[in-house]
């Protein structure tokens, strides 16, 4: 199947977020591998996504799940060979299903040989790879993410004896943008990957890259003239390629790295996710409403990106004190369930495996503006394991069947990279895809309808959206329009039944037809349009006038 | 024929948008515009503030107002499109407003918003007057954190009074009130009160709204029926209270909504009081009464003329409503000069006593009655302000007390003027 030709066609993805090594072992040796990922390319076709994002995949000491990058020109061994990468990427390409990678810029793992060469000695040729100094107490300003474990941004070098500067973990040192040297380099590293057919880079952790005394090192003007110029190099060498932006800010805050069109083509928006959650919690869609009236509008190539959840933890850096205690109130009451500034749970298990919330959620997911993005094992529900360090309760491996592993491997249980879910509710016996596959109305076969109807129209992707502020606030609805396509989200975020008029004056003479079902509603009329919806039900109707 | 309804189909619309909540506040209000603003202003605050969580909704029961009051609740309001200025808000909070029907009345300004508050099914309720201009956001935690942490159904206010303020509730009310009924409710006609789901799903099935005492005397007939049907209650207190808010104009009009529901309750309630009660204690969070010892000024040569003139002029209706003896002791305390006078605990017990006991047994009109015990009353008030001019809160606050023990001690003896005889 060729790809579609569309140079915006990230706008129509439903993008499917995996990471090799939990989804299917090839070889039997407890880790995913792309063979296995490649041999899994029917089922994602089947589910009806068109893109794959891959988590990091390279050469790594595996001390951050592969965002610790050692060499960026390889595979790491445990998931094959460059040949098992272009084979995978070949099958889904072949399946109409373009692949994103994971480009992480600002920093490598101190394993990298430019780490160890950089800090060889203060005159090696890539000592200015990185960010040195003699003190800790430059970038005094700069605040530190991973709260938990880091005391500083700053690490001491017993080697080279000086400090070098980390956002994140001290074993992720940051290469140093400044230098011209290290911006070919990477450049470099992208048309690696892109020469060898990619679709396009989700590149982590982009706010980061420069560093300025006196500021708080985020978001910085000259982070953007780097971003700008990968961008010119891409849409002129490699037209039809995507970069997504990994900045967790708010909405003002990255509105820049979409710049006049001419910065990234698609951006995360952080904000919304832990909002749609909490609107759900408060059955009060004012916390959703109010993030996008503060989103700004953005060029016209551009698209937000849309997650429910990822393979971090739910992040609550970008909501209030008081918003942030209620949410670890309400979906994180057991402490071990937090990690950092955020949560680190499955959507099954922070929605209490409640199938009605979970079709709310990934029904907002698919329609609210933006590309969505479904994170491995949440389409059939799979659940965490809190017990597990870091975020690797949100990582175990994909669960497709009852039998040995899950499906997942063939390897003793003994040996894979992480235990099973095994409890009597999210166990890969209770939980997997051979199961849901057989029933029309697991929630594997309601994803696919949903993913299938998301994409019969261009209007999802690509349309504006205009909110109806209905009196009851428990009812969340909003009209999407692209051309002469128009079509009425009904949302009801509360547990239970409720009744709502909507003005749709504005469509008088349209009949509505419910998407799923196809069945006719009454024309809209001069009076306010009533509605009841059961608790957390949903409706996405297409306007028609006929 | 359809049964007739208190919540019609527009404000009925309005709660279904509402929903379920928590918490809800009613303001009961008529041609308030000059004040109903600053005190909805104070309540949002105070639920943003203290019950940030919660769901909670603003409702306003409006008599008919022809100024903008209805609409300054509404702009309360915050939702998508309008936000708090000041504070952060977790929820969308609803202010809205119904206009109910009939002439303006605090009885069924209050029935309206039991009844959306049973609709709803509101765990806690709030009532604040429209007046209450000295409302702090305070006063919503202060009453309303009784029933939603304490589970208690009916939370009365305490303020801290000037010392000549709530004289028809120190000489009359709280002292009748306690001694009937048994129980120390300080402010038995309370204007800010609380109350939980459990009590105004009870009281907003009662048929007794119809009647008018109920209606006229809201405030009082709730507190009686959260004591008569064994509701729990507790004192909180509020702090200063404006002087002369929520004190009416007309003595008279006062009485009937006070006064007269007293009266009107003991009818129903026999089976009760009559019976031997065992006092029952009433928490109080915080100061149990706080006196502010600056005097306000009363014009008690008034006072001692309008009681004297009303005794003689009234002599034919107090004859049918008071026994001989009591009679004559209150002509002699109104013939007394100005100085002497002196209308004693006991002899004002008995008064009121014969006077609810008249009531009861209908001798004249009972609007009547009601009116009658009004220049009375100003005689006693004669006595309480001159008694006390110079005392302190606390030997002011051991004369109410000594009142009270009066009223107690002559309780046998309303009950033989109610079974007639005497």
């Amino acid at each position: 199947m060729p790809l579609p030709q569309d140079a915006l066609w990230y706008k129509d993805a439903v993008v499917y977020q995996v990471h090799v090594r939990a989804f299917y072992d090839s070889n039997a040796d407890g880790r995913g591998d792309f063979r296995g990922l490649a041999q899994k390319l029917d089922y994602l076709q089947d589910l009806g996504i068109n893109t794959i994002w891959l988590m990091p995949f390279f050469p790594s000491p595996l001390r951050d799940d592969g965002y610790d990058i050692a060499d960026y020109h390889s595979v790491h061994p445990s998931y094959g060979v460059l040949e098992d990468f272009k084979a995978f990427l070949d099958g889904a390409h072949q399946r109409g299903i373009r692949v994103i990678i994971e480009m992480v810029l600002n920093h490598t793992s101190d394993q990298h040989p430019w780490f160890q060469e950089s800090r060889s000695s203060h005159d090696n040729p890539k000592r200015d790879w990185y960010v040195w100094s003699d003190t800790d107490t430059r970038y005094r300003g700069t605040r530190i993410i991973f709260l938990d474990t880091e005391l500083s941004n700053w690490a001491w070098d017993p080697v080279s004896k000086q400090y070098y500067w980390h956002r994140f973990f001290s074993h992720q040192p940051d290469l140093n943008y400044d230098n011209p040297a290290v911006r070919e380099t990477m450049w470099g590293v992208m048309k690696f990957w892109l020469d060898m057919g990619v679709d396009g880079f989700r590149l982590d952790a982009v706010p980061y890259l420069v560093e300025r005394e006196g500021t708080n090192c985020e978001n910085l003007p000259e982070t953007h003239v780097i971003i700008q110029d990968f961008r010119r190099r891409l849409d002129e060498e490699y037209p039809g390629r995507m970069l997504l932006a990994e900045a967790n800010q708010w909405p003002a805050d990255l509105r820049p790295y979409f710049g006049g069109g001419n910065e990234f083509h698609m951006a995360f928006h952080f904000p919304l996710m832990p909002r749609m959650f909490m609107g759900l919690k408060l059955e009060d869609r004012k916390p959703i409403t109010e993030i996008l009236q503060q989103t700004p509008a953005i060029p016209e190539n551009c698209q937000w990106c849309l997650f429910l959840r990822n393979h971090d933890e739910l992040t609550l850096e970008m909501v209030t004190d008081i918003e942030r205690d209620y949410m670890y109130d309400e979906y994180a009451k057991d402490r071990s369930m937090r990690l950092n500034l955020g949560i680190r749970r499955r959507l099954a298990p922070l929605l209490d495996n409640d199938r009605r919330r979970i079709e709310l959620m990934n029904g907002m997911l698919m329609s609210l503006p933006g590309t969505p993005i479904v994170y491995y094992g949440d389409e059939i529900g799979m659940g965490d394991n809190v017990n597990l360090g870091d975020r690797n309760g949100v990582r175990t491996p994909m669960q497709w069947d009852g039998g040995w592993n899950g499906g997942f491997s063939t390897a003793d249980p003994e040996s894979l990279y992480s235990p099973l879910m095994l409890n009597p509710v999210y166990g890969y016996q209770a939980v997997n895809v051979q199961s849901q596959k057989r029933f029309d109305h697991s929630l594997l076969s309601w994803m696919k309808r949903l993913i299938r109807i998301r994409k019969s129209l261009a209007v999802f992707g690509r349309g504006s959206i205009e909110f109806l502020y209905p009196a009851n606030h428990r009812v969340l609805a909003y009209v999407r329009q692209y051309g002469k396509d128009a079509i009425l989200v009904v949302n009801n975020l509360s547990s239970s039944a409720q009744a709502v008029e909507l003005d749709l004056r504005h469509y008088k003479g349209n009949i509505l037809i419910e998407m799923f079902g196809r069945n006719i509603f009454p024309r809209i009329g001069d009076l306010p349009y009533l509605l009841t919806l059961g608790p957390y039900q949903f409706y996405w109707f297409r306007l028609r006038k006929i | 024929m359809p049964e007739e309804t208190i919540l019609n189909d527009d404000f009925l619309r309005e709660l279904m948008n509402v929903g379920e909540v928590d918490l809800l506040v009613g303001v009961p209000t008529y041609n308030d515009a000059r004040t109903v603003g600053q005190v909805v202003q104070a309540i949002r605050t105070g639920l943003l503030k203290y019950f940030p969580r919660q769901r909670a909704a603003i409702i306003n029961a409006d008599g008919g107002s022809k100024d903008n009051t209805q609409e300054l609740v509404r702009a309360a309001s915050i939702s998508d499109m309008h936000h708090a200025d000041n504070l952060y808000a977790l929820r969308t909070l609803h202010c809205i407003s119904t206009r109910y029907t009939g002439t303006p009345s605090s009885g069924t300004a209050l029935h309206t918003i039991m009844a959306a508050s049973d609709l709803l099914r509101a765990n806690a309720c709030a009532v604040i007057s429209p007046d209450s201009t000295s409302i702090t956001p305070e006063w919503i935690q202060t009453l309303l954190q009784p029933v939603v942490n304490d589970v208690n159904d009916w939370v009365t206010p305490v303020y801290r009074r000037h010392k000549f303020e709530g004289l028809l509730i120190r000489n009359l009310l709280y002292p009748m009130n306690r001694a009937v009924y048994s129980s120390r409710v300080r402010e038995p006609y309370p204007t800010d009160f609380a109350f939980s789901g459990r009590f105004a799903s009870h009281v907003a099935g009662l048929d007794t709204w119809s009647e008018e005492a109920a209606r006229v005397g809201a405030e009082m007939y709730l507190t009686i029926a959260a004591i008569t049907g064994k509701f729990r209650i507790v004192q909180t207190y509020l702090g200063p209270k404006s002087r002369g808010e929520g004190a009416p104009a007309d003595l008279v009009a006062a009485m009937r909504r006070s006064v007269g529901t007293l009266f009107w309750s003991l009818d129903s309630t026999f089976n009760i009081w009559s019976a031997d009660l065992d006092p029952e204690p009433v928490v109080t969070i915080g100061p149990e009464h706080e006196l502010d010892p600056e005097p306000l000024r009363f014009n008690r040569k008034r006072l001692h003329d309008m009681f004297a003139r009303g005794v003689g002029e009234l002599e034919p209706v107090l004859r049918s409503i008071l026994s001989h003896s009591t009679l004559c002791q209150v002509q002699q305390v109104a013939s007394s000069p100005e100085g002497e006078l002196g209308y004693t605990d006991e002899l004002w017990a008995h008064t009121v006593y014969e006077f609810a006991a008249a009531y009861h047994k209908s001798v004249i009109s009972r609007d009547h009655i009601v009116q009658a015990l009004a220049p009375l009353y100003r005689g006693r008030t004669y006595t309480f302000l001159a008694e006390n001019r110079d005392n302190s809160p606390e030997a002011l606050e051991s004369n109410v007390e000594a009142l009270c023990l009066a009223f107690e001690r002559s309780k046998p003896y309303l009950l033989e003027m109610w079974n007639g005889r005497k």
